[in-house]
């Protein structure tokens, strides 16, 4: 479906990542694969390095780390928002929501919502949709959009179809009305039909965690993972990836009556290199303006990887100037959104470390 | 269909593919080569191929014939 927003913008964006990196080679070590077969997966997709929480961090901690730093700084007023979106698949409890947790750890006032909502590839996006709706009522006159995932903690190690490219990660977006006329198209398509292909598949109530679903199992590709594991169907996310997003982003340009050229920057979910370049040329897009380098230096993070994405490439510009960005984001679910935005100048614009 | 031929040789990093060959008997056959078969057909010829698919076949011959089949 097409949406439309209006007078609505991102004013900060602040990303936190886990201090601790692992390489590729490290991971190597733990895959059931020659090292040269390792060497060429690491060359095609454009594996490096990656940023993974140690194992008892949650994305709370990482919320309230990066929050802290914005009270201190000075950036936010503890009490200046009225609203709390945070968007995750790895929540501290199935109950209470995690944007609840985080108000009671900070101390934020009770006169706001806190909102949970499970998304993943495209959270961030969805979470913009979401804010940006909330910025409609009169009392909500800021919102907090916070993107964070802890999800390496449910990637088995020797899964070589997952684990080098998940990324830890956590983002916090500033949410605002604008004073822009200019109407900021978007659209959103899903298909719950093929929501197999990104899943763990035990832990929720459907398969409840327990011995079996912790048994280590081979998919039959030396991979080995069990139940209570991420697991992804590369080759049919990479075609759904393929099929769907370039016409998204068509149809994107089209009703906002724009050319690629007008573009200044195309910041996507960050699936990984390889997947990345495969759009671009499919989409004719030169790859200096579609930035694809996320997963090799922090993995992918699953939403958080669009503002991660913008922050690291992006946040000399964005911090003194306006640019016309064409976000997307595509996955679990099967998920896939797009919006085209003006963003910055930005208040602040920074990646911080988790220690 | 000789191109896709070759370009199944550089991806299987071999000098060769005949079509009697057995795809699960080369060395390099994995995840990642099926992948790269993936993205090589709907690069080449905007095909879009699942790895179901690919698992239906056996040799080099019966792939060609495949993808002829869907151009």
């Amino acid at each position: 479906m097409n949406l439309v927003f209006k007078k609505k913008k991102i004013s900060a964006l602040l990303a936190i990542v886990p201090a601790n990196e692992r390489t590729f080679e490290e991971d190597m070590a733990k895959f059931n694969f020659t090292t040269a077969r390792s060497l060429k997966l690491k060359k095609v997709m454009g594996y490096d390095r990656h940023r993974v929480v140690n194992d008892s961090v949650c994305v709370s901690d990482l919320a309230c780390f990066g929050l802290q730093f914005l009270f201190d700084r000075g950036h936010l007023e503890r009490d200046d928002f009225d609203a709390l979106v945070m968007i995750t698949q790895s929540p501290d409890y199935f109950m209470p929501p995690t944007s609840n947790v985080i108000q009671g750890r900070m101390n934020l006032k009770r006169d706001m919502l806190c909102l949970d909502i499970n998304q993943g590839c495209a959270g961030f996006l969805i979470g913009l949709m979401q804010g940006f709706l909330l910025l409609d009522q009169p009392s909500i006159k800021k919102v907090v959009l916070i993107n964070a995932d802890v999800l390496s903690r449910k990637v088995s190690i020797r899964d070589r179809n997952s684990y080098p490219l998940i990324g830890d990660a956590a983002s916090i977006a500033i949410l605002e009305r604008s004073d822009d006329p200019s109407e900021i198209p978007a659209n959103l398509k899903m298909d719950g039909s093929r929501c197999e292909a990104l899943m763990i598949p035990a832990g929720g109530f459907r398969l409840p965690s327990s011995g079996v679903t912790s048994i280590m199992e081979d998919d039959g590709e030396n991979n080995f993972r069990a139940k209570d594991n991420l697991r992804m169907d590369g080759t049919g996310v990479f075609n759904f990836v393929q099929v769907e997003v370039p016409p998204m982003i068509a149809d994107l340009l089209r009703i906002a009556k724009v050319s690629i050229e007008d573009i200044d920057y195309f910041i996507f979910h960050q699936p990984n290199k390889f997947m990345l370049q495969k759009l671009a040329d499919k989409m004719k897009i030169a790859y200096d303006k579609m930035p694809s380098n996320i997963v090799e230096l922090y993995g992918n993070s699953s939403g958080v990887t669009i503002p991660l994405a913008m922050a690291h490439n992006l946040s000399e510009y964005l911090i003194k100037q306006k640019m016309t960005i064409c976000f997307a984001g595509f996955g679990v679910g099967l998920t896939w959104a797009s919006m085209l935005l003006k963003v910055g100048p930005l208040t602040y614009c920074e990646i911080i470390n988790y220690p | 269909m000789p191109n896709f031929l070759n370009k199944l040789a550089e991806i299987l990093e071999v000098d060769e593919v005949k079509r009697e060959d057995v795809l699960e008997e080369f060395e390099n056959w994995d995840s990642l080569t099926v992948l790269s078969i993936v993205a090589t057909l709907d690069a080449n010829y905007g095909l879009n191929l699942t790895s179901g698919d690919l698992k239906k076949v056996k040799t080099v011959g019966e792939l060609a014939d495949k993808i002829s089949s869907h151009i």
